[in-house]
């Protein structure tokens, strides 16, 4: 009709085209992806295994990443959580493709379950449990006793029900006899990374976290005596509906490979003897 | 450990409405009634948190309430991962909607009914308290019943800065979150009608303080 509305027209037009061909480009990157020719299958650098790991391995994971995608082009996205919840989302069907446990009990039931790769299961390292406080705390806690003092108010732990540092530490507790008494004072955690960053942040006095979060960082921190608590048995597992097994398997080996049992190391992590 | 994250609950959500109510109403006078600078900004933070991510609100509140933050230099004391953190987690989330109904049910109260009773001497506190209140009262109550519904349902900030602390500060949703991750489904469903129906009656509520409807 007049001016106005052909020009409300043409940009109606320009719009629709400019949508379109922002969709044919989504549609083509995101579908072309599976649909891969023959030949390009067989190194396909685009594949991200998934990881998920227990909590306690994020310092080990973040320096892992970049040494794998190196030496053996492999990426990965580590999804971080308490062993438990990390289980229950396999369980549920999650799509995982190694499975980094912080206990054997989680590893053995998926096994029991049929969901595990056969054979796959392996202990990869020992964990250990520490008292870690802010160097500005000025706390002085040597023995699992002096949480019990005053000057303690809270504790942070994972929580014993889901996550295995947790379950260390509230077994650790009772061994001390010190559980029931502590309850007050006790702030549970969803992992035990987060109950580390409850005692980073202040707002906790003290942690019971793993020994890999803290070994190489700031803060003070003192080893819970392993006769209080079982031993941390950190058990992986490729895991049976992974469609990227072989690279699983390379995973599996450069983590305890040389340069992932370093890693390990320096992260405070007993290893298994050499097979 | 269910009747724990109930009575948690009521007092949690029991607190907090006193606070939205007193300061909620408080705010909507204000927004109401009184001309400033800034005025829409003031509105604009106090809406805030009905539509910032849990996750956020819970960051602010933790810089404010925790390690190194205003209120732990005030009062000497930290209280994050204790029951005052979980009523200030749901005071803070109900707020917006106790300042919204609080300023719509004041600005509906004819100015020239103030006006009235300031001409015969009321004092303002008497002319808020003997007419703007009484007339503003099904807006209020409307208000006071949302928020506590808002308050009880709170979640997300109250796990960053309060922690999920059985028989401290797990709350009913809390609990629901602990018992759904421990399979406890015989528990969840209980407590998850307890929660529904209490929403709906809410909402019902409501409804018949709606103005037009026949007491």
């Amino acid at each position: 009709m007049d001016d106005r509305s052909g020009m409300r027209t043409r940009f109606a037009l320009v719009f629709a085209g400019t949508l379109l061909a922002a969709w044919s480009f989504v549609v083509s990157c995101g579908g072309g992806a599976p649909t891969e020719s023959p030949q390009a299958s067989r190194p396909s650098p685009s594949v991200e295994l998934v990881v998920s790991a227990a909590s306690d391995l994020s310092p080990v994971l973040a320096e892992l990443g970049p040494l794998l995608k190196e030496s053996a082009g492999i990426t990965f996205a580590a999804n971080l959580g308490s062993t438990g919840q990390l289980m229950e989302q396999i369980v549920a069907g999650a799509r995982v493709d190694v499975f980094l446990a912080a206990s054997s009990t989680a590893v053995e039931q998926l096994d029991d379950k049929g969901l595990l790769v056969p054979g796959s299961a392996r202990l990869y390292a020992r964990g250990r449990l520490v008292m870690w406080t802010r160097e500005d705390a000025g706390l002085k806690v040597d023995t699992i006793a002096d949480l019990a003092g005053p000057d303690v108010k809270r504790i942070s732990i994972a929580n014993p029900d889901h996550a295995p540092y947790g379950e260390a530490a509230r077994e650790a507790l009772e061994s001390a006899g010190l559980w029931d008494r502590l309850q007050d004072k006790i702030v549970p955690a969803e992992n035990v990374r987060q109950a580390f960053q409850f005692a980073e942040s202040g707002n906790v006095d003290v942690g019971l976290v793993a020994l890999s979060l803290v070994a190489t960082g700031g803060g003070t921190y003192t080893l819970v005596s392993e006769e209080l608590y079982g031993p941390i048995h950190q058990t992986l597992a490729i895991i049976a509906t992974s469609t990227h097994q072989e690279q699983a398997a390379q995973f599996v080996a450069f983590l305890t490979g040389s340069r992932g049992r370093e890693i390990l190391l320096k992260h405070g992590f007993v290893l298994p003897e050499e097979d | 450990m269910g009747w724990q994250a109930f009575r948690i609950s009521v007092e949690v959500t029991a607190v907090a409405t006193v606070l939205v109510v007193v300061v909620g109403t408080a705010a909507g006078l204000l927004l109401a009634r009184v001309r400033f600078f800034g005025v829409q900004l003031v509105e604009a933070l106090l809406m805030l948190p009905l539509v910032l991510p849990p996750s956020v609100v819970g960051y602010y509140l933790l810089r404010f309430l925790g390690a190194g933050g205003p209120v732990e230099a005030l009062l000497k004391v930290n209280v994050v991962f204790t029951w005052a953190a979980a009523v200030f987690a749901s005071a803070v989330v109900a707020l917006p909607l106790m300042v919204q109904a609080a300023k719509t049910a004041i600005r509906g109260v004819d100015p020239v009914l103030e006006n009235a009773a300031r001409t015969l001497g009321s004092s303002e506190a008497a002319v808020f308290f003997r007419v703007t209140l009484p007339l503003a009262r099904r807006g209020l109550i409307a208000g006071t019943v949302l928020s506590a519904a808002r308050a009880l349902g709170e979640f997300g900030a109250t796990l960053m800065v309060a922690g999920n602390r059985p028989g401290h500060t797990q709350t009913l949703p809390l609990f629901v979150y602990d018992a759904v991750q421990n399979q406890q489904y015989g528990l969840v469903n209980l407590v998850v009608g307890l929660l529904t129906g209490f929403g709906l009656i809410c909402f019902i509520v409501i409804g018949r303080l709606e103005p037009g409807r026949t007491k």
